[in-house]
């Protein structure tokens, strides 16, 4: 069933920031419409209250992806789709290329936004571990002006972030990136396509004679809430590239996991699988077997 | 709402009374009944259909978001009685069994003729990965929509 | 006829294609009735329960005029069932599994009539929940059906020989016990019915995706205490079927029958997907224990099998679905002893009944896992194993009959999948040198979670990844319904003076193509093209109860019809040119192209259309009416003997596929599909069911699960219950090895089903030759392969992983 919502589709920046000023609750961004849809339909607690639905796919600015000064802007109505036709993001954040490819379907990535898919905050949205090893931050504005922040403070818990009403994410921004980083994103879903991740997870490391200079690691599906891994990062700066360090990496990795996220249903089988495959990603990315 | 819209070619107004789907848009008012509904979530792609140019689930889309948009249902394949190449090859190659998912499967294949003329095999399967179909095992779907390309 | 064909064994394209690629196909929901009215289920949260009180009072407050439809407005059977009568329309004593429906609410607005259900509030008592089958006959059980003596719907008994001493004379004996799940049809069109009462005395026509208009028509006429002729069932375009549009259809077509008539105007009701998996019946999960007793020398001499089947809360088609497994059970093996029982129980799960394979592919997961496991034992290769025991041309079924009267080609279907696959080599080639261990770990708890962190040991060198495994399995199956009942179809054939033709059979297609097979057998016996055959619109009022369309009996039974029919009115045509051209009785036609010509004189000969029209000018009957009836077939309850089906088909499918050992993934390479269906008589249509069949059987053995927690279904849309996608199978090869056959349209048989029965016990031999390890538990997915177990999670939601 869907709500006799009052629907707004505002053409400029500005004129969202009027509607997002007028907006009492129950309020909703309407973009890809690929979870609020069926939300409707299925009478879904989150979507059935909505009164309002302010449609930002009419918005030049935000239906864009920019190059500034190094850093790349992308709107928030920027689809999957669109993000992996994107030579400037398949060049310089081709983890980020990979994950788009993975999500839902065609049909799916044709409607669904990137901002969209981590502005719930589910733990499966697979843009999330790319966005987060990128050092990834988002700008939000609302009637009163508007403030960036970091994806990884934005992320609060499960389908809960620092977004307040009467705001707006409008671009996500994504620092210059450094050159000699090798990376990868793996999902692993139960089928071969239109699958849910199982597990998900990014890394990028920067290597200078057999010694890891840098390195960046992020989950998706397999902790509450998508999550970078200072810890593990900086405990393995200087380490020498070899398998046994590539082990020590994916059983620490596996130890963080199961103190972040503890016991669930899936344990038994996502932390022994995650650390293998992080195990297999860094082999095949950083030492050179190929496979 | 009013809203103004190409479908099938043809310049439309509809008012719209309430908010509804796309697919409800089509089929309840427009009477193309030719997009079915099979899971309603985004999942099935029975429902595909052509927005400017890119398949998407009708069941997730607003008709409100149509406004000014050209849409292409199965419906406006043919011209007249004569089958497009997709659909004589949909033909040939036995890819109809019971043809409920056949609409949107063909949506999915022309929007993937549209973006990308001589498509590889990996790029068609692709295309019709969000196109559940139970009885033909997609193989002969695969093999029309190939020949399709190859022109055979 | 001899066997030069013109048109049966082509490539003919699908006569129902044109109105399906252009959209103009009407299915169910397609079909709209000035005036119709929704029809809107109430149903209770509870897996099992009395009903203490349906109130109605909060619902009538906020909208006096409610129109509510439930058992008080059935003036016939309240409960129905094709053998037990233990379904309810809508239940009115209790509630015995969560798609239980209470009563419907009928408006113009489902979405108003979807929460005004929730006003209804139904007082109930909470009863304890059976779920788990093996406890389903235990003394204190809770009694699903309190009427009947037990929790058993049925047990078949099947002896054969003297199991025990096979067993004691045996060189070694193995054993082993399997268990197969509970899955979803997944026809991609929801259930939709259109009840529209007909003006005076005419009664009703209802319209909708129903498979079996027959069934169906039984029993709306059963519900409303009316004759059956003023039932009138026509059937839309079916958005699959799969056996799943059955009493779930039947159900929904009485619902409709009964508002309908209540308030005299159309009533339409159809299903979310939702509420299509929620309410509509499944495959039976199966236990089943088999002990195997054999020589040193590869022959198998003793079995004795003991499954267990999961009929759900309601018996539905397990009489009949148990039966075929205990028919086939042993496979297709020649075996002196066996000792067999089947039993089916009611639990409070969904229930269970017919689903494409039909009580087959349980055992043969069962049993084509086991005959590997001997073969390894033994040191022979699968192939080797099975042509020792397998059925030859006079081999004795488990039930004691003879196999004779066909081709048993069994062993030469295997040898062509072999010899096409390269079997033996790659068999060998993959079989593993080292066994794969999984992650074997105990049950975690937070005392030894660590046992979850990797060693060393556990990381899997990079180019050791991915095994490779290649596996095969085959089958016997009888075709048709055998001695589950009467089994017998019509099909009117009316050729027109242009020489055009009506045809209609009382089977129905389900979207497998059966229009397009029976044109093509009444086409080439009248040697016309399929084009001039106009199928009719499968319609209860036009052609008499040929059975349900079910047991792969449509070209089989249907076809022998059709043929009947064209033979009656060729043999016409015939008489009447001897007569017209004054030619000796002896002598022949040969019909083709569209001419009939004098066989040994070519030149003399007619164009079909002009035929057509002399014979009507001289006032020949054009139209005829084909029956095909079964042989006989018998079957003794006690002793499980007897023979069961008049004819069999036999098949082969290898797996090739590729196990990731770091995740549990398994990628299916290529399925070569070999089949026996008799006579191919199109061979697109053959195609497409292998590829569809096998399609199917993928996901059954590495995907497809209804999983259920405290009774619920967690799987209630295609974002959870997992059927295969494009790229989920790389390749699949169909084969068909044609077998000569005196029933049926030339011997064409039985297809639909072997396609699916065979594929995941191919899968799971495949898995063994590529790991060295066994899996006893369909579906062989992630956590099955790397853990031995299913995980299930405490709740789902949309989105959810």
């Amino acid at each position: 069933m869907i709500p006799q919502f009052k629907y707004y589709r505002p053409k400029s920046i500005n004129e969202l920031k009027s509607i997002l000023g007028d907006m009492q609750d129950n309020s909703r961004i309407l973009a890809g419409g690929t979870d609020i849809v069926p939300g409707f339909i299925q009478q879904s607690s989150r979507f059935t209250s909505i009164t309002n639905l302010i449609d930002i796919n009419c918005i030049a600015d935000l239906k864009a992806i920019k190059n500034v000064d190094g850093q790349v802007l992308i709107g928030s109505a920027i689809t999957f789709a669109e993000i992996m036709k994107n030579e400037l993001i398949q060049t310089h954040f081709p983890l980020l290329t990979k994950a788009a490819s993975t999500v839902g379907s065609i049909q799916i990535r044709n409607r669904a936004t990137v901002v969209g898919n981590f502005v719930n905050n589910a733990p499966c949205a697979d843009s999330v571990p790319p966005l987060l090893v990128y050092d990834a931050s988002i700008k939000i504005i609302s009637p009163n002006g508007e403030r960036n922040i970091p994806l990884n403070e934005f992320l609060l818990n499960p389908y809960e972030t620092q977004l307040k009403k009467n705001e707006c994410v409008t671009e996500i921004i994504i620092p210059a990136p450094k050159e000699n980083f090798i990376g990868d994103f793996y999902k692993l879903g139960r089928r071969s396509a239109v699958s849910i991740s199982r597990i998900s997870l990014a890394f990028l490391m920067h290597e200078e004679n057999k010694f890891i200079k840098e390195f960046k690691i992020a989950s998706g599906a397999i902790t509450p809430i998508g999550k970078r891994f200072y810890e593990i990062e900086n405990a393995f700066v200087g380490k020498e590239i070899s398998s046994e360090t590539f082990m020590e990496i994916a059983s620490t990795l596996g130890e963080k996991v199961l103190e972040t996220t503890g016991l669930r249903w899936s344990t038994d089988y996502k932390l022994p699988v995650v650390q293998q495959m992080l195990y297999q990603l860094l082999e095949r990315n950083v030492g050179g077997i190929s496979g | 709402m009013i809203i103004n819209f190409k479908i099938n070619g043809k310049e439309t107004l509809i008012n719209l009374t309430k908010n509804k789907r796309l697919i409800d848009l089509l089929r309840d008012d427009l009477k193309l009944t030719g997009t079915k509904e099979g899971c309603s979530i985004g999942e099935c792609g029975a429902c595909t259909v052509i927005v400017n140019g890119k398949a998407v689930n009708s069941c997730l889309v607003l008709a409100q978001q149509v406004d000014e948009c050209d849409v292409i249902t199965v419906e406006g394949l043919a011209e007249g009685n004569k089958l497009s190449e997709l659909q004589q090859n949909f033909l040939k190659y036995g890819a109809i069994q019971c043809g409920f998912c056949t609409p949107g499967m063909l949506m999915s294949a022309y929007a993937l003729f549209l973006e990308n003329p001589t498509p590889s095999r990996e790029e068609i399967e692709t295309a019709i990965e969000g196109n559940l179909c139970r009885c033909t095992g997609y193989k002969p779907i695969i093999q029309a929509i190939t020949s399709t390309v190859s022109g055979e | 006829m001899d066997n030069s064909f013109n048109i049966v064994g082509k490539a003919v394209i699908r006569q129902d294609a044109l109105e399906k690629v252009t959209g103009r196909a009407k299915f169910a929901d397609d079909i709209n009735e000035p005036g119709q009215l929704y029809g809107v289920m109430v149903r209770v949260p509870t897996v099992h329960a009395t009903i203490d009180e349906i109130d109605y009072s909060e619902l009538l407050r906020v909208k006096p005029d409610s129109i509510i439809v439930d058992s008080t407005d059935i003036k016939g059977s309240k409960k129905i069932g094709a053998i037990r009568q233990d379904q309810p329309i809508f239940s009115f004593d209790k509630i015995v599994t969560p798609g239980d429906v209470i009563a419907m609410l009928v408006g113009e607005s489902e979405d108003e009539l979807k929460s005004l259900s929730k006003k209804v509030k139904i007082k109930f008592t909470e009863l304890p929940a059976l779920t788990d089958p093996t406890r389903s006959l235990e003394p204190n059980a809770p009694k699903i059906h309190p009427q009947y003596e037990s929790n058993l719907i049925v047990h078949y008994p099947l002896r054969k020989g003297d199991v025990e001493k096979g067993f004691k004379e045996s060189d070694f004996i193995h054993e082993e016990t399997y268990t197969t799940q509970l899955v979803e049809h997944a026809y991609i069109e929801p259930e939709t019915v259109l009840a529209i009462p007909l003006e005076g005395n005419k009664g009703i026509k209802i319209i909708g995706s129903i498979q079996n208009p027959f069934t169906a028509r039984k029993v709306v006429a059963s519900v409303l205490n009316w004759p059956l002729t003023k039932v009138r069932i026509v059937q839309a375009e079916l958005g699959g079927s799969f056996g799943g549009k059955d009493d779930t259809m039947n159900i929904l077509s009485a619902r409709a029958a009964v508002a309908a008539l209540k308030i005299g105007k159309p009533i339409k009701i159809h299903y979310s997907r939702e509420e299509s998996i929620l309410e509509s019946y499944k495959r039976h999960p199966y236990i089943l224990k088999y002990k195997v007793g054999c020589m040193k020398n590869g022959k198998i001499i003793a079995m004795k099998i003991d499954i267990l089947a999961d009929g759900g809360a309601y018996s539905s088609m397990s009489p009949f679905v148990t039966w075929r497994s205990v028919v086939q059970a042993t496979g297709p093996y020649d075996i002196e002893n066996v000792w067999t029982d089947v039993r089916a129980v009611y639990t409070n799960n969904p229930y269970t009944g017919a689903m494409r394979g039909f009580g087959s592919p349980q055992p043969i997961f069962a049993q084509e896992s086991i005959m590997d496991e001997i073969a390894i034992k033994l040191n022979l290769t699968p192939d080797e194993f099975r042509r020792i025991n397998g059925f030859k041309a006079g081999s004795f079924t488990a039930s004691g009959q003879k196999l004779e009267n066909h081709d048993v080609n069994l062993l030469d279907v295997l040898d062509t999948a072999i010899k096409e696959t390269n079997f033996t080599s790659k068999w060998k080639e993959y079989k593993s040198k080292t066994s794969f261990n999984g992650y074997q770990l105990d049950k975690i708890s937070d005392t030894n979670a660590e046992q979850l962190i990797l060693k060393k040991k556990d990381y899997i060198n990079p180019n050791k990844l991915l095994w490779k495994g290649i596996g095969l399995s085959i089958s016997y199956r009888g075709c048709s319904l055998g001695a589950e009942g009467i089994d017998a179809a019509e099909a009117y054939l009316s050729v027109q003076n242009d020489g055009s033709a009506y045809l209609l059979s009382g089977l129905a297609e389900n979207g497998q193509g059966m229009r397009t097979t029976h044109s093509i057998i009444a086409a080439e016996v009248l040697g016309i093209s399929p084009d001039k055959i106009y199928y009719l619109e499968t319609d209860t009022g036009l052609i008499p109860d040929s059975g349900p369309t079910v047991a792969s009996r449509s070209t089989l039974m249907g076809g022998g019809a059709v043929k009947a029919a064209s033979d009656i009115l060729r043999n016409r045509f015939e008489d009447f040119l001897r007569l017209e051209w004054k030619l000796k009785s002896q002598s022949e036609f040969i019909f083709k192209d569209g001419f009939v010509s004098v066989n040994g004189n070519p030149q003399q000969k007619i164009s079909f259309s002009d035929l057509c029209s002399l014979a009507y000018k001289n006032g020949i009957c054009l139209a005829a009416i084909g029956w095909y009836k079964s042989p006989e077939v018998n079957w003794d309850e006690h002793t499980g003997q007897g023979s069961a089906y008049f004819t069999y088909v036999y098949g082969c499918q290898v797996a090739e596929v590729t196990v990731n050992i770091g995740t549990g993934q398994v990628y299916i390479d290529k399925i070569t599909a070999v089949h026996n269906p008799g006579k191919v008589i199109n061979l697109l249509g053959a195609e497409g069911q292998v590829y569809g069949g096998v399609t199917q059987g993928a996901g059954y053995g590495l995907w497809e699960q209804v999983t259920t927690d405290g009774g619920k279904i967690r799987e209630l849309n295609f974002d959870q219950y997992l059927i295969p996608t494009a790229k989920d199978l790389k390749e699949i090869k169909p084969v068909f090895v044609e077998g000569k056959d005196v029933y049926g349209a030339w011997g064409g048989k039985s297809l639909g089903e072997p396609t699916l029965e065979l594929t995941s016990a191919a899968i799971a031999n495949a898995i063994r030759n590529a790991t060295g390890k066994r899996f006893y538990n369909l579906p062989i997915n992630l956590e099955e392969l790397l853990l031995r177990r299913k995980l299930f999670p405490k709740d789902l939601k949309r989105g959810s992983s």
